[in-house]
């Protein structure tokens, strides 16, 4: 297989350094939302709780309760609600408690 | 009932049919109607009598450059299910929604060059005429149509459990109601000098694979015949869109079969398009189309590592692989996501590609995978594998039904990009997309040239794309209801979709039918005779389909 | 009762269990409970040049008796149930279970009579991996985490973004 052997020579070593080193590459990857409390109001959450197809939002009184493990990073909350999310950049999310994953946002904006 | 024959003008034996051509000769058997459209729409839709469905089949089936490309059943019932909005749906709400009394209505859907042709028939009581001319292709609807709709067709012929699970109850959702007689276990008869043995294999198999349910019917080393189970991967999604809006319902669509997430997607959008009477700018059209050939490309470097894997070439796997993250790379800098989930919606696109990323990194990417593909072809133990595998004629590929690089390695040069029907202005390719890649041979190595010569054009239509121009746009969907049908060309073939939505825009029937539902039913086929256990895993990546497309 | 305390001491004592016991090689089942085929496309690049999963000392087997961790994805699929509990009752303990995909984790598909939504419905599951598909890198991370080699992040990120720059923050 001289053919393989040269060109895989020639090529050198694609192989990523993570987890020792990070990877350049998470930076393109899709990730779960960050919500800006202080944007947030009832109504704000409401529409983005009706817009998530995955069920991962839901709204309590002045919480949003976000489950990081039912998001899809499907980018629907953040086309409602441009100003009230912005992408969190977090791609380690595995965790060995499920309710480590369900989050508290407080809904902090003013108004109705 | 004798079909009835009529003579064949001479116009009609050397063109392919048209919608309207055809038309007219269903129009001779009295008892029509046309619906929906015209072939502005690219579609046209005529509803027959029970009596004439058999006939008219016969018509269309005998028509040149025509194919049957699906069949399926719905309620012709009222529109509106009853069922709130953001409701999940209840098995009781469907349940009360369907068992209106209304006779289901069969649907067959037929692909000509310029469009397709749909025939509707309202069924009243359980059988069906015998359709013989389309039973070898229609089989696995056949089967389906049975186990959601209680209808079957005439010949009293034996059907298959296929989506529905041994344990599946009374209650069980369905479509409909449950048949009368549940269906057998019964597969293709085989006859063999001597004894053959039969073994199940799976649904867990190898490591890093779909879980996929097979009967191997075996003499001992030679496939005698090969059998499909995918109730374990039935997901029940046709049930699941109902009462979803269009964009809800793409959600599920994408992850009918997520490997080809922009196809099934964008065939989902179209029907909702069609079915409203919606066309999206043509901008957000080459969007959908940039993002579609790159699914190609990474499918067709995927099947390639695939067949790398299954011929214990590991070295040409790992090249193949590095071509793929490559490419998968690719797709999440310019689109955002790894898998393009989420580009297309209703209306058009709601994610442009960052155009300049994809100029720069593209070429290399796919550089990677032509040197790869290259030099496996120069691989003597792997070309002798793939040569002579699994074999399929032009003419088993045009009796199953079959779409995609596995149709096209026979010769038939079907390729939905290539359909001039559609909406004016509607068919991105146009202008762009000349010719159908095909093979001759039928066997792996001809579906192996095949994707790779579509990769080679595919590369070829971004660029194209991107210099007239890709956007983020959609045309908002007109309020009220319709039924249409949405096609798109998916790494596997012909993704085709129809939606019926009420006057609140909420889907009360969707129809999912991606290439691996028509492309299964050719894998049996292509495994039996002369070919050996090792073989499978050869044809099965040289088909390169998946399980959750055929279970949805 | 403080069940989160409880359930982060659980979570200790099972990573220390896990680093005695698995030393350093871990053989990973992959299990799919009903996926649309992208997670799978994604563990099956674990093993690709880019990522290596063996340069960590991870081994994919094909038999359960030989494992000692299972890899699932899909909304666990009720039809799928014995294949699932006897694919892992054929391990031989101990054994680790992680979930990943947002089928897997109860998102995208709610119970009904097709699914149970969630592979914690039929299997006991230690460590859940969030994405749609999680990434490889994604991946790497949660198995990592599986074995105790790497530290969780979630349990420290609020997802709340209040500072100008917009990011999550820990």
């Amino acid at each position: 297989m001289p053919l393989w052997f040269a060109r895989g020579l020639r090529r050198g070593v694609v192989t990523t350094r993570y987890p020792a080193r990070p990877d350049e590459s998470a930076a393109w990857l899709p990730t779960p939302p960050a919500f800006r409390s202080r944007q947030l109001t009832r109504d704000v959450a409401d529409r983005m709780v009706a817009v998530c197809p995955a069920t991962a939002l839901r709204r309590r009184d002045d919480t949003l309760i976000f489950d990081v493990g039912a998001c899809t990073a499907c980018g629907r909350c953040a086309e409602t609600a441009p100003d009230a999310v912005a992408p969190s950049g977090e791609f380690e999310l595995a965790a060995t408690a499920r309710s480590a994953l369900i989050k508290e946002i407080p809904i902090r904006g003013g108004g109705r | 009932m004798t079909p009835t024959h009529l003579p064949i003008p001479a116009s009609l034996s050397r063109a392919a049919a048209t919608s309207e051509q055809l038309v007219e000769r269903l129009n001779a058997l009295g008892g029509l109607e046309v619906r929906d459209g015209g072939a502005t729409r690219g579609t046209v839709t005529v509803r027959t009598l029970g009596e004439t469905l058999e006939a008219a089949t016969h018509v269309v089936a005998g028509a040149p450059g025509a194919r049957l490309a699906d069949m399926f059943a719905g309620g012709s019932g009222p529109t509106g299910s009853g069922v709130s909005p953001g409701d999940r749906v209840s098995p009781r709400a469907s349940r009360a929604a369907d068992n209106g009394g209304d006779a289901p209505t069969l649907r067959l859907v037929w692909a000509l060059e310029s469009g397709y042709l749909l025939t509707e028939t309202e069924i009243h009581g359980d059988r069906y005429p015998a359709l013989s001319d389309i039973a070898p292709a229609a089989f696995v609807e056949e089967c389906e149509i049975y186990e959601q709709f209680g209808i079957r067709p005439a010949t009293g012929k034996p059907l298959n459990r296929l989506m529905l699970p041994p344990h599946a109850g009374p209650d069980f959702p369905r479509m409909r109601h449950r048949p009368a007689r549940p269906p057998e276990e019964v597969h293709a008869p085989h006859t063999v000098g001597g004894q053959a043995f039969e073994f199940p294999f799976g649904p867990v198999r190898q490591v890093g694979v779909e879980s996929l349910y097979y009967g191997l019917v075996t003499s001992g080393e030679e496939v005698v015949d090969v059998y499909l189970f995918t109730w374990h991967k039935h997901r029940g999604l046709e049930w699941r869109l109902r009462g979803t809006t269009p964009r809800e319902g793409l959600f599920f669509a994408e992850r009918a079969e997520g490997l080809s997430a922009v196809a099934v997607g964008w065939a989902v959008a179209a029907a909702a398009e069609a079915a409203l009477g919606s066309t999206p700018p043509p901008a957000a059209a080459r969007t959908r189309a940039v993002a579609l050939e790159l699914e190609r490309l990474y499918n067709h470097a995927a099947a390639m590592a695939a067949l790398c894997q299954a011929t214990g070439l590991t070295v040409g796997q790992s090249a193949a692989e590095i071509a793929l993250e490559r490419l998968l790379r690719v797709n999440a800098a310019s689109f955002g996501h790894r898998y393009l989930f989420g580009v297309i919606e209703p209306g058009g696109a709601s994610r442009a590609p960052d155009a300049e990323v994809l100029r720069r990194d593209l070429p290399a990417a796919y550089g990677e995978l032509r040197r790869a593909a290259d030099a496996l072809l120069s691989t003597n133990s792997f070309v002798d594998r793939l040569e002579a595998c699994g074999i399929l004629t032009a003419e088993q590929a045009r009796r199953l039904g079959l779409v995609g690089p596995v149709a096209r390695a026979t010769g038939m040069a079907t390729d939905s990009r290539l359909n001039a029907g559609g909406p004016p202005d509607g068919n991105p390719y146009a202008g762009h997309l000349v010719t159908a890649v095909t093979a001759d041979g039928g066997d792996a190595l001809a579906r192996f040239q095949v994707m790779l010569g579509e990769a080679a054009e595919s590369v070829r239509l971004i660029g194209e794309f991107l210099d007239a121009g890709t956007e983020a746009k959609s045309a908002p969907l007109p309020p009220g209801g319709g039924r249409g049908l949405g096609w798109a060309e998916s790494s596997r073939g012909e993704v085709l979709a129809w939606v019926a939505l009420d006057q609140d825009g909420r889907i009360t029937r969707a129809r999912l039918r991606p290439g691996s539902v028509r492309n299964w039913r050719g894998f049996d086929d292509a495994c039996r005779s002369q070919n050996v256990f090792t073989d499978i895993p050869i044809i099965e990546a040289s088909f390169w389909l998946t399980a959750a497309g055929l279970a949805r | 009762m403080n069940p989160g305390r409880d359930e982060a001491e659980a979570a200790r004592r099972l990573r220390d269990t896990i680093s005695t016991q698995f030393g350093r090689s871990l053989h990973i089942r992959t299990l799919d409970t009903g996926s649309c085929a992208v997670c799978e496309q994604e563990i099956r690049l674990l093993t690709a040049p880019h990522y290596d999963l063996h340069r960590l000392g991870f081994f994919f087997t094909p038999a359960p008796r030989h494992a000692d961790l299972l890899l699932v994805t899909g909304p666990m699929i009720r039809a799928f149930d014995v294949a699932a509990r006897k694919t892992y009752e054929a391990m031989p303990g101990p054994k680790v279970v992680v979930a990943t995909g947002a089928c897997a984790l109860g998102g995208v598909y709610p119970k009904d009579p097709f699914v149970h939504g969630n592979a914690g419905e039929v299997l006991p599951v230690d460590v859940w991996i969030p994405g749609c598909p999680p990434s490889p890198l994604a991946l790497l991370h949660g198995l990592g985490v599986a074995v105790g080699r790497l530290a969780e992040m979630t349990p420290g990120l609020t997802f709340i973004a209040d500072s100008a720059a917009g990011g999550g923050e820990a």
